[in-house]
């Protein structure tokens, strides 16, 4: 399937919010309360088996936290990428982990990285941060002991 | 005998026509202590890699009395700290020190575990030399170090052993 067959596919389902080419991988966006929605669909009907990664992007300027998707197919062996605009003060959203499995681990690095909560997530602790400190990746952390980088 | 191995000849001093051997029990404890140092089997990070190089065949450091990695901290007496420390690692890294009997003695391997090396700047998730968290005996330079500043190192830490005074 090239990028519009499997845009064509997902309109039939959930209407993307803005949709782009890029390299060939389907990036669509879509809306936060869709995710389950399309993630299962893709799953079950386009056989996008595998679940490569979940990340974040922050965007401070746009007060945005961008959480994206990538799922992959070994049957069909197509990618697409699924994003999520959330507001970056309070950004919340599903847990994908009742469909995919493997999501648990990269939405608890998610959720640390970047301050973003999941709801109904089945164990909710740190994984790689201790407790008590901010969202590292966020483009304005702050932390005490924190040694910037000297400017030559 | 491989128990003069370096000893200078005042310390030991053996009587004419008898099987004796006089010298202080102080030299007898720390030469005891020094030349069977058990390490506790852990490395943190990439240097824990040049540590088992160097306890195996190549540079086998049982040559030098530091013999088995002990399968438990509460039968080790040097602790080398081979890498990064996180954060998230510290609570860890002070547990199996504290496991460790007395006399314990701790041994910081490369630049991470001495300063952070080169994690110094930008990072949220480094502790800046594992002296911060728990006492170091000897510093070993390097990223990593070769296996034969490893020795050095135990070698230096065998001289300090020595050094130790039981009187007030």
């Amino acid at each position: 399937m090239n990028y519009q067959e499997i845009l064509e596919k997902i309109k039939t389902k959930v209407e993307p919010i803005y949709y782009k080419e890029d390299l060939g991988v389907l990036n669509a966006e879509v809306k936060p309360s869709d995710i389950k929605k399309v993630i299962s669909f893709l799953k079950d009907e386009l056989k996008f088996d595998w679940l490569n990664f979940i990340t974040a992007i922050d965007w401070p300027e746009n007060q945005n936290i961008e959480i994206i998707y990538y799922l992959y197919s070994n049957i069909t062996k197509d990618k697409v990428v699924i994003r999520v605009k959330l507001d970056r003060n309070n950004p919340t959203i599903d847990t994908i982990t009742d469909i995919f499995k493997t999501a648990e681990w990269h939405e608890r690095e998610t959720a640390e990285m970047f301050g973003v909560k999941f709801l109904n997530h089945p164990y909710p602790k740190r994984l790689l941060t201790i407790d008590g400190m901010d969202a590292p990746l966020r483009k304005d952390f702050k932390c005490d002991d924190l040694k910037p980088l000297p400017k030559d | 005998m491989g128990l003069m191995n370096g000893i200078d000849e005042k310390f030991l001093k053996k009587i004419p026509g008898a099987p004796v051997i006089m010298t202080s029990i102080e030299w007898i404890i720390n030469a005891s202590r020094a030349n069977s140092l058990w390490t506790v089997t852990f490395g943190l990070r990439c240097c824990a890699i040049e540590m088992m190089h160097t306890g195996a065949t190549k540079t086998d450091w049982a040559r030098f009395g530091f013999e088995v990695p002990a399968a438990s901290p509460r039968r080790a007496d040097v602790m080398v700290v081979a890498g990064t420390v996180s954060k998230k690692m510290v609570p860890i890294v002070k547990r199996l020190y504290e496991q460790m009997p007395d006399p314990k003695y701790v041994i910081a391997m490369g630049a991470c575990a001495i300063s952070g090396g080169p994690f110094v700047y930008d990072s949220y998730s480094v502790v800046y030399g594992v002296d911060k968290i728990i006492p170091v005996d000897v510093y070993i330079p390097g990223c990593p170090p070769r296996p034969e500043a490893l020795i050095d190192g135990f070698i230096k830490l065998q001289k300090k052993i020595m050094t130790q005074k039981f009187r007030k």
